[in-house]
């Protein structure tokens, strides 16, 4: 047993409440301390740590550049770090390069180039399945299957070199499910995929994980670490900025903007008369700020709250002026926002 | 969800299907190329057309005899040809063969796979072992119909035997050159110069004799006339297993160090683009 770490040296505030928690050492799946990893002048990864659970999505998110391919990278075997250690099974003798290492890991990568573009998607997966050390007949079996599995039955003798980029990230996970692996590492899978596809694959590796896999899972979908991810774990130039349940990274800041939707209900002239727009601005006052989102249609609005007030304080101002609330969602998420807030603006 | 140590048999023997997996995945490809399945084909043939004339000009006393008997430029000219096969295959597949894995990025995915790098490096070649002897024997059996050339087929079985060793040998030699190609990322303008010196220092076309004085010690010392003289003995002339054992025996050396080369080389290199990062670059 030892106490998960927590390497936010840049934002310690950061630090999500699971990071106090103890984990036993069978359920570490990969153990990351202080990896470093520096190409010519830029420092990809400033000293990085992490801890991988069994039966767990572990989502890494970050800006571009923010160093989550080159971690995943480093623990795939490819790339090899300047400094620091991981540790798999909690094998500390296990090189990174071994049969042994390279058959508890599975990734799929972030490009499309990862496949053979004259032969079709089923045949790559066979020889995958053979590569990862099935029999011929094995291999055929479980390559429909998974082929299946991401939805890709309708392209049967497609070349790869056919496929759109969607269709290739599917064959990636499908290739990553050919044969089952204690570990997962997925750098964005559901890139290019509309939001069905999208689930169809969060639902194959929500499978694996329940199967007992830990999965590092690489995203720019925000949203979608929602209800799928466990932990996260937020890179920001090289530096993690971020760890934590998913419910303390949302926690870290609460939306301040929201798009609602307004109708008049009063019933006295005078008031109707003003309009909802400036009965609105009225109720609010110090509250925040509102303004229409587009001009022909004054029930909607985008409502702006001061740092202190809370959201029932400013919708219960609105409805005392007779103003019905008839929808109200954030403008961006918790999680997009904690995201903004937690990593540097673009220069 | 714990792997299990598998016992060494079951490794090795593990690592020998993947290679069938390789030749499975090239014939696809081959087949997916017809054209220049077809026009590797007709290119041959038009290469024994001209050399059929060329012969025309040539007095066979200039050629050595096999087995007691005087052959003809044509017959000797196919036996170098059919051996141009294997340095083909053996230089220039693999190299392009490591590039293409490059260029699609399945190399990464195949390293990243429990992959010996050693089978990796057979498997690129894999398909066109097998493929090479068929392709030569098919070609001499043209030759043969085509140009009235007298081959001694029971010649087919030694001449393979010296394979077993020029194979390897050259093999070696394109993994060695592969490993340049993956540290590189070029590198075949300066291996088909090699290669076309080596072959120009050798047998193939012409015989030794005509060559520079100079150059005859050097010929004759570089393996690829050593791989002619005993393909030659057994395919023109009389030459048996035991015949062209000599030959067999003097490649081997040869084999065994380009081989352990080839292995080293690559294996280095693949180190350095993990310590470089650069492994997925193209």
């Amino acid at each position: 047993m030892r106490e998960e770490p927590h390497v936010g040296a840049v934002q310690p505030t950061a630090v999500g409440a699971a990071s106090d928690r103890a984990i036993a050492a069978e359920d570490i799946a990969i153990d990351v301390r202080d990896v470093r990893r520096r190409f010519d002048e830029k420092d990809a990864l400033k000293g990085v740590s992490l801890l991988l659970r069994r039966g767990t999505v572990h989502a890494l998110l970050g800006p571009n550049g923010a160093g989550k391919t080159t971690l995943l990278r480093i623990l795939a075997g490819l790339v090899d770090p300047d400094a620091g250690t991981v540790v798999i099974d909690g094998d500390p003798s296990m090189e990174r390069t071994s049969r042994r290492y390279r058959s508890t890991i599975r990734m799929t990568p972030s490009g499309d180039r990862s496949f053979y573009l004259r032969i079709s998607g089923i045949e790559n997966l066979v020889f995958f399945a053979r590569m990862y050390g099935l029999r011929p007949k094995q291999a055929k079996v479980r390559a429909a299957e998974c082929f299946e599995a991401v939805g890709l039955e309708h392209a049967g003798d497609l070349r790869v070199g056919r496929y759109s980029h969607g269709m290739q990230k599917r064959l990636s996970v499908a290739r990553a499910l050919l044969v089952p692996a204690p570990i997962l590492l997925i750098d964005e899978a559901t890139h290019d995929l509309d939001p069905q596809g999208a689930a169809r694959i969060r639902g194959l590796i929500r499978e694996a994980v329940d199967d007992g896999a830990a999965v590092l899972w690489a995203t720019q979908r925000l949203d979608e670490i929602r209800g799928f991810a466990d932990h996260v774990t937020l890179l920001n130039r090289g530096e993690i900025r971020f760890e934590g349940t998913v419910r303390a990274f949302m926690a870290v800041s609460p939306p301040r903007r929201y798009l609602v939707h307004l109708r008049d209900a009063a019933k006295a002239e005078d008031l109707r008369a003003r309009g909802i727009l400036a009965r609105s601005e009225e109720a609010l006052d110090d509250l925040g700020r509102i303004v229409p989102t587009a001009e022909a249609d004054e029930g909607h609005m985008l409502m702006a709250l001061e740092e202190d007030v809370v959201l029932s304080r400013a919708l219960g101002a609105l409805m005392a002026t007779e103003i019905e609330v008839l929808a109200c969602v954030e403008e961006r998420s918790e999680i997009e926002e904690a995201f903004l807030n937690l990593t540097d603006p673009e220069p | 969800m714990t792997l299990i140590a598998l016992p060494r048999f079951t490794l090795v023997s593990s690592e020998i299907r993947k290679l069938m997996a390789f030749v499975r995945r090239d014939l696809l490809e081959m087949l997916s190329y017809r054209l220049a399945f077809v026009s590797d084909w007709l290119s041959m043939i038009g290469q024994v057309v001209v050399f059929f004339f060329v012969g025309k000009m040539v007095s066979p006393e200039t050629i050595a005899s096999y087995g007691g008997s005087q052959v003809s430029y044509i017959e000797f000219v196919a036996v170098g040809i059919a051996l141009t096969s294997v340095l083909d295959v053996g230089l220039g597949k693999v190299i392009s063969a490591v590039r293409q894995e490059q260029l699609y990025g399945t190399l990464e995915a195949l390293l990243a796979s429990p992959t010996a790098s050693t089978t990796v490096q057979l498997g690129l070649a894999a398909y066109d072992m097998l493929y090479v002897p068929i392709r030569m024997t098919i070609f001499l059996v043209l030759v043969s119909v085509l140009f009235g050339a007298n081959f001694t087929w029971t010649g087919l079985g030694p001449a393979a035997f010296i394979l077993l060793a020029f194979g390897p040998l050259v093999w070696g030699l394109g993994v060695v050159s592969a490993a340049g190609v993956l540290t590189f990322r070029k590198g075949t303008l300066v291996l088909g110069f090699a290669g076309f010196a080596f072959a120009v220092a050798s047998g193939i076309y012409f015989p030794v004799g005509v060559l520079p004085t100079w150059l005859q010690p050097i010929a004759e010392a570089n393996p690829i006339t050593v791989a002619l003289d005993g393909m030659r003995s057994a395919l023109l002339g009389t030459a048996g297993y035991r015949d062209v054992l000599p030959e067999f025996a003097a490649l081997i050396p040869f084999a065994i160090v380009s081989v352990v080369a080839g292995i080293v080389a690559f294996r280095a290199a693949l180190r350095r683009e993990r310590r470089l990062g650069t492994l997925g670059l193209y």
